[in-house]
């Protein structure tokens, strides 16, 4: 499984950004990577006390957050999947 | 010899229909050209044009026309105008003539096509001064430009971008191909001349005018009034047509049309009209909002105008009087972000007196919108330029081809669509832009956006430096700057000043 991009949705950004991720990105790193081109560029980190979690987007953003330790391969993402980075 | 009035000929001379002998009917008259809707040739022939002009008084006035905007430039040329006045207004100029100069010429085509096609005699007359028109206004904007690109290279997009692969240049292409190029010519024409000419020109060509004028560029206000003034005249040639498919029972479909059209052509105007006026006008210059304009031109005189052909709001007319509150700021933050990929020099102008006067147009625009340009002016205040630029791609629209992003800070209203034909993902930035795809997927399902152009292989190898490559920067010129070299974000409020 070769890697592909997921649209993230950084809570509070104005965009919507295209991040690469790789298979075996844990959700912590898939959010890592979504928050490095946003986070100190145009957004604010949502709540620095917090971690960065990452959901499924759903219409009322009430899809559960993945295991942080979840592995992109082992979920149904593909290319062009819709995130939530968020805080919980 | 004495003349006849025109009155005495004209109803007589246009009538140009006759009994095809020869051929069929829809051999002349190839219905996915001239009219799928299977309206009779007699319900054509009762199209009344609103206007009747001569073919030597359209020329002795667009000759009249000329002469006064000619004369215009030449004496602001002299006056070196344009090499004294600030990099924020020429990034008006250069974002204008190369978004309008490409659709000025598309729409050479489509009145050309309604010249041969039309079933009503009367709309082909027209037609063919439209046509004349267009060709017009693509010859004045290039001769105008021109002069300019010896002293900025940017200004030479005014011609490269109509065959650009530029994210910005393939929007606006998209959109012309579709509305202009790609339907019969009843459908056309409500697209052409209700939704686009009629709905929405006058907020380009009259409000960018008066805030031209502000600025001293009389070149520009004139050059663009002088063309409102054709547009405002050939744009009614879609009322006749509208009513007779009303008439005729189509109203369904021309509402669909003008829906499309609507939604297409406003997404194109608000980038190009409405960060002018709202961003790039300096404060003093500025003569209205562009949300006023928009209220003034478009809400009240549009709907009238749709109710009295027959026709509804679009469907999506609340999500449109939303955006016209915030689409545009939205795209100015990211232009701005990304203003290495543009061919002007996009001014951020946000500083203290700026944000009072966007909070008192757009009540809640520190909230959302100055909550994304606190987090660039601190970089900027603290010396960290490079990270003012954006990094990384922003999610681009399937349909406008414009970047997915809404109102941030304490709103989180980005969102992609998404619709899946013939296994592959298509993302939209709007309800609007999805609607316009799944009803005729097959219509756009081969566009790539430039985002899918990267994944595909078309952008090879998918470097940043490519990727700009691609988009002509660094080839016709270089890309954007901050016209005011970030001097906005170091101004401090007054009170903090005086203290």
């Amino acid at each position: 499984m070769a890697g592909f991009a997921v649209l993230s949705r950084l809570q509070f950004d104005a965009h919507v950004r295209v991040i690469d991720v790789l298979p075996e990105f844990t959700m912590d790193q898939v959010a890592e990577a979504c928050a490095a081109p946003a986070i100190g560029y145009q957004a604010s980190h949502p709540d620095p006390t917090k971690p960065l979690r990452v959901r499924l987007t759903t219409p009322n953003d009430d899809a559960p957050a993945f295991p942080r330790n979840l592995k992109v391969k082992d979920t149904k993402m593909r290319h062009y999947e819709c995130i939530d980075v968020f805080v919980e | 010899m004495a003349l006849l009035d025109r009155s005495d000929w004209y109803d007589i001379a246009r009538s140009t229909n006759w009994t095809p002998r020869f051929v069929a009917e829809s051999e002349l008259f190839p219905p996915e050209q001239s009219d799928p809707y299977g309206i009779s040739m007699e319900e054509w022939e009762t199209y009344d044009e609103p206007y009747k002009v001569s073919y030597r008084e359209y020329v002795a006035v667009q000759r009249e026309k000329d002469s006064g905007a000619y004369s215009v430039k030449a004496a602001l040329l002299r006056s070196k105008f344009y090499e004294t006045i600030d990099d924020a207004y020429l990034s008006v100029l250069k974002f204008n003539y190369a978004a309008s100069i490409p659709g000025e010429y598309a729409a050479c085509f489509p009145e050309g096509r309604m010249v041969r096609f039309s079933k009503a005699p009367s709309m082909r007359n027209l037609a063919a001064f439209a046509s004349l028109d267009e060709m017009r206004h693509t010859q004045i904007l290039l001769n105008f430009a021109h002069q300019l690109a010896t002293m900025d290279r940017q200004f030479d997009w005014a011609s490269q971008s109509l065959n650009s692969m530029n994210w910005v240049s393939m929007s606006g292409r998209h959109a012309m191909e579709d509305l202009l190029h790609s339907r019969d010519i009843v459908t056309t024409s409500v697209m052409l001349h209700l939704a686009f000419e009629t709905g929405l020109t006058n907020v380009q060509m009259l409000g960018l005018s008066a805030d031209s004028a502000n600025m001293g560029d009389f070149t520009f206000s004139n050059l663009i009034t002088s063309i409102q003034s054709d547009e405002a005249r050939h744009a009614q040639i879609g009322t006749p047509l509208v009513e007779i498919l009303v008439r005729n029972g189509r109203k369904e479909e021309a509402q669909r049309a003008l829906d499309i059209g609507f939604w297409r052509v406003w997404r194109l105007f608000a980038l190009i009209t409405g960060l002018p006026m709202d961003y790039y006008i300096p404060l003093h210059k500025r003569e209205r909002s562009f949300k006023e304009y928009v209220n003034e031109f478009v809400v009240k005189q549009f709907e009238r105008q749709l109710l009295d052909v027959g026709l509804d709001r679009p469907w999506y007319w609340d999500i449109f009087l939303k955006e016209v509150d915030n689409y545009h700021h939205t795209q100015q933050a990211g232009i701005w972000s990304w203003r290495r990929t543009v061919w002007w020099n996009p001014d951020g102008a946000v500083g203290p007196a700026e944000r009072a006067w966007l909070e008192q147009k757009y009540p809640g625009w520190n909230d959302t919108y100055g909550k994304y340009w606190d987090v660039i002016t601190e970089n900027a205040k603290a010396g960290r330029e490079e990270q003012t630029y954006a990094i990384g791609m922003p999610c681009v629209c399937n349909m406008c081809g414009i970047t997915v992003a809404a109102a941030g800070g304490t709103k989180w209203d980005a969102r992609v669509r998404q619709s899946e034909y013939k296994g592959r993902r298509y993302n939209f930035c709007c309800e609007p832009c999805q609607w316009i795809f799944d009803i005729d997927p097959e219509h756009y399902a081969d566009f790539d956006s430039i985002v899918d152009r990267l994944y595909n292989g078309e952008i090879d190898p998918p470097t940043p430096e490519n990727l700009l490559k691609f988009m002509g920067i660094g080839v016709h010129s270089e890309g954007g700057v901050d016209a005011s070299h970030l001097s906005w974000a170091h101004r401090e409020p007054p009170q903090m000043a005086a203290e």
